[in-house]
């Protein structure tokens, strides 16, 4: 931007010579043969004066065509020369800020890859610590699934069996009570007081 | 005066009954005394005794000849029996007959008390064996009560089959 601006300044500057340099001389040529040919113009007949008059114009004409002619020229080279300039320098910029660019693009991808590598690295030791922890608690799960199924299932047996004996003790309370020989049972049943007399004794004595 | 219970007497019923047999007795025989000494005729007839309440008269008869003060004290025992004897009752799955009834009060007398009144009752649940109870005490030899105890081998000796 600088280069641009100082480049500006230079054309307006060029400009302004140039402007300053070829107005002042055709002035001061337009003057001079004013006053000189003022003078000589009351001496001289019209028609050399007009043909001096066409010879100096178109003398001068020439001179101005080929002034305007070089300063085309000139104003060419010239801005060729700063279109140069200026795309050495924007290419130069643009280069410089290619470079500083892509420094901090090779920067910024250097801390994100090394980020990357820590999170990686991170996320590994996590993902690893999870996994212990998961197959921890599954291990924890499955033995206590499995002591909770040995546990239902004692329970269903229990139950089952529970009813069970419940049903055969009711099918022989039912089917034995209908038939009953306390005859054959005598000698049972003082086979079973004998068993037991130091029981009843005890509870007889006690009670007296 | 101290008598052995004959074992047809085995409940406190039982033995009210001989003893209302006895009281009735001693009460003929003392209006038969009075007829004596006044040679009353048309004596009456005595009441008709029980096997147990005879067993017990000819018993007492066969050491000393009745008269009215040995009654009364054979009255005096009985009471002092219903009174003071240990009471116990023995529940069985069917209504016993005599000879169970006997056997049972004869092994009772022999080992728990001579004296011991057994009262009999039956329930047919208890499928067989026997059910003593004397005041708060419960022995249960009943087969339903065996039953129920080994209930819990049922299955196991099931899987074994």
């Amino acid at each position: 931007m600088l280069n641009i601006f100082i480049m500006g300044i230079l054309v307006s500057v060029a400009v302004r010579h140039a402007y300053a340099h070829f107005r002042p001389q055709q002035h001061e040529e337009a003057e001079k043969p004013h006053s000189h040919v003022q003078p000589q113009s009351a001496h001289l007949p019209p028609a050399v004066k007009e043909r001096l008059l066409q010879a100096s114009q178109s003398h001068f004409q020439a001179v101005l065509n080929r002034s305007a002619a070089e300063l085309q020229q000139d104003l060419k080279s010239t801005a060729f020369h700063l279109n140069k300039q200026l795309e050495k320098l924007g290419t130069d910029i643009i280069s410089d800020e290619m470079k500083r660019y892509h420094a901090s693009l090779d920067q910024l991808r250097k801390q994100t890859e090394t980020t990357m590598f820590s999170a990686q690295a991170e996320i590994a030791v996590h993902q690893t610590e999870i996994k212990a922890k998961l197959a921890k608690r599954q291990a924890e799960l499955e033995a206590q699934m499995v002591q909770d199924i040995a546990t239902e299932k004692q329970l269903l047996i229990k139950n089952i069996d529970t009813k069970l004996a419940d049903a055969v003790a009711s099918f022989l309370t039912e089917t034995l009570q209908h038939n009953v020989d306390l005859g054959a049972q005598t000698a049972y049943l003082t086979s079973v007081l004998e068993e037991h007399k130091a029981e009843i004794i005890k509870g007889v004595n006690d009670e007296v | 005066m101290k008598f052995r219970l004959p074992d047809s007497i085995a409940s406190p019923q039982d033995l009210n009954a001989l003893l209302i047999e006895i009281q009735q007795y001693a009460k003929w025989f003392e209006h038969e005394s009075i007829k004596k000494q006044i040679n009353a005729k048309h004596p009456s007839e005595s009441p008709t005794l029980s096997p147990s309440a005879l067993e017990i008269l000819r018993s007492h008869e066969a050491n000393k000849a009745l008269d009215q003060s040995s009654l009364e004290s054979i009255i005096d025992t009985l009471e002092k029996y219903k009174k003071t004897s240990p009471s116990i009752t023995v529940t069985l799955a069917a209504p016993p007959t005599g000879t169970v009834k006997n056997t049972l009060v004869a092994w009772c007398r022999k080992n728990i008390a001579p004296d011991v009144l057994v009262a009999f009752q039956f329930n047919a649940t208890l499928l067989g064996g026997i059910v003593v109870r004397y005041g708060s005490h419960i022995f249960d030899l009943s087969f339903r009560r065996q039953i129920l105890a080994a209930r819990e081998r049922f299955p196991e000796v099931l899987r074994n089959v």
